[in-house]
């Protein structure tokens, strides 16, 4: 198994405090929350189970053996809803299989379109990377299926913006505009040659 | 390409900026090297992006000065040729072709001259660059043809319209293991983002003289620009969450300005229309 604090990005004598915060960090990172829906989904899940047995590896180490801090322990949601309809509960298995082409095809042999069908057709487009074609599908499929949260949530996550940035980077998301255009220029000089 | 992808300097350390600068410049001059002295012309940030993107993660890079081809007094920090380098600068004279072809095509005869001068200079580079990359060749002119259909049909989807160029981009990534997944979605994001980018920056241009835009496609003559900026915004957020999954050595902390900093302010320039200013500015010198 690799070192568990380089997996932390830490030094080996690394206080207590500085190890919490770095896997805070890293979760804060991976967490599934900055990957619904997204098809590197398993990439980072399996980045969050490494940090966590790195972190649970240095924990007990520390502790001697017989300590336990708790890590943290979320699903990635991978579209485990079904269906009751047979076409659509194999599109859902389709797209999680990352076969869009098919699910495609199966979606456009339907002709009753009903909420669902928009809301897959939307998933569809947004593995796509087609996020505005989502966003338009989402609508569609809550305007016929208002109560439905899972298409509310779906079309939530094409609303944001922001997700996780490393530390010192959201600083200039609230600039001005003369601010803007004063950074902008800095980029362009030569400064301090 | 458009130059659209830029590091935000005054956040960088000196360190990052060194490493910027050399990339640039090694870009530069591996350009020169590989397809002779009218290639530097195509050098440009956004292939500069490309480069650090694709070098294999490094803990730390080797400082290498070289002589500028530009001005031969000035030692400049300059990166030697690697294979990140080099397909960096294959892909940008392939892609440089087949914008050219494309710009002879949509001018006349008259108006299409200085295309077709440069296009005839191109060429043996070309066909270098094309028997290095035949596979980013092909991909490049399919899908630019594709671009140049549904611009011509007036395709009223902004994304499968951006689609097309996104896909170009992507091909740029390498073809197997989990780096090229990552790389792939970052790189097919970054090419959607500079596709819907430009079309919002070229929006009042397109209009006044008929041409296809596909913003205007989507949201009518005024654009959406609430709208817009929130597709451009989860294109951005799916770069830095593919960004996230991979290492990238010394060169993290320069993609991550260029990816959390300089794409974000571009965006708002173009946005509020500063962007034409700032794009006229000469790069590397203090003129404004």
């Amino acid at each position: 198994m690799k070192d568990p604090y380089s997996t932390l990005g830490v030094s080996p004598d690394a206080s207590d405090d500085e190890i919490k915060k770095a896997y805070r960090n890293l979760a804060r990172k991976y967490h599934p929350d900055n990957y619904q829906n997204n098809p590197l989904a398993d990439l980072a899940e399996e980045k969050m189970k490494e940090i966590n047995e790195a972190y649970d590896t240095i924990t007990k180490q520390r502790a001697g053996g017989g300590g336990y801090q708790q890590t943290f322990s979320g699903g990635y949601p991978s579209q485990s809803r079904t269906s009751s309809n047979p076409t659509y509960a194999r599109v859902r298995n389709l797209i999680n299989a990352g076969d869009l082409g098919t699910a495609e095809r199966l979606l456009d042999e339907v002709y009753q379109r009903n909420g669902e069908w928009y809301f897959l057709t939307g998933s569809i487009a947004y593995q796509k990377g087609w996020l505005d074609e989502a966003a338009q599908n989402y609508v569609k499929a809550i305007n016929m299926d208002p109560n439905n949260m899972e298409y509310r949530q779906a079309y939530a996550m094409t609303q944001q913006s922001g997700g996780y940035r490393p530390m010192g980077y959201n600083s200039m998301s609230t600039m001005d505009c003369c601010t803007t255009m004063l950074c902008l220029n800095c980029l362009c000089g030569r400064g301090c040659y | 390409m458009f130059g659209y992808v830029r590091p935000v300097r005054a956040e960088l350390k000196c360190r990052d900026f060194d490493l910027y600068r050399a990339t640039y410049c090694g870009l530069c001059r591996c350009l020169r090297r590989r397809y002779g002295l009218l290639a530097p012309m195509f050098l440009n940030y956004d292939f500069t992006f490309l480069a650090l993107l694709l070098w294999p993660p490094e803990t730390d890079f080797p400082t290498c000065y070289g002589r500028c081809q530009a001005n031969p007094l000035r030692k400049e920090p300059m990166c030697l040729d690697s294979p990140a380098l080099e397909q960096a600068a294959d892909e940008s004279i392939i892609l440089a072709w087949w914008k050219l072809n494309d710009n002879v095509q949509d001018n006349g005869l008259l108006r299409g001259f200085p295309y077709r001068a440069l296009l005839a200079g191109l060429y043996p580079a070309y066909r270098k660059a094309a028997r290095l990359r035949p596979a980013f060749d092909r991909t490049a002119q399919q899908n630019l043809q594709a671009l140049a259909q549904l611009e011509a049909e007036g395709c009223p989807s902004m994304d499968r319209a951006a689609d097309a160029f996104a896909k170009l981009l992507q091909a740029a990534a390498p073809q197997e293991g989990t780096r090229s997944r990552v790389l792939s979605q970052l790189l097919y994001h970054l090419g959607r983002w500079i596709y819907l980018l430009d079309a919002r920056d070229d929006l009042a241009e397109d209009l006044s003289v008929g041409r296809y835009n596909a913003v205007a496609a989507r949201f009518g003559p005024e654009g959406d620009d609430a709208c817009l900026r929130l597709t451009l915004d989860q294109s951005l957020r799916l770069m830095g969450a593919a960004f996230q999954l991979e290492d990238f050595g010394c060169r993290t902390a320069v993609l991550e300005n260029i990816l959390y900093l300089g794409l974000p302010l571009v965006q708002r320039a173009v946005f509020d229309g500063t962007w034409s200013e700032i794009k006229k500015q000469k790069i590397w010198s203090n003129r404004r």
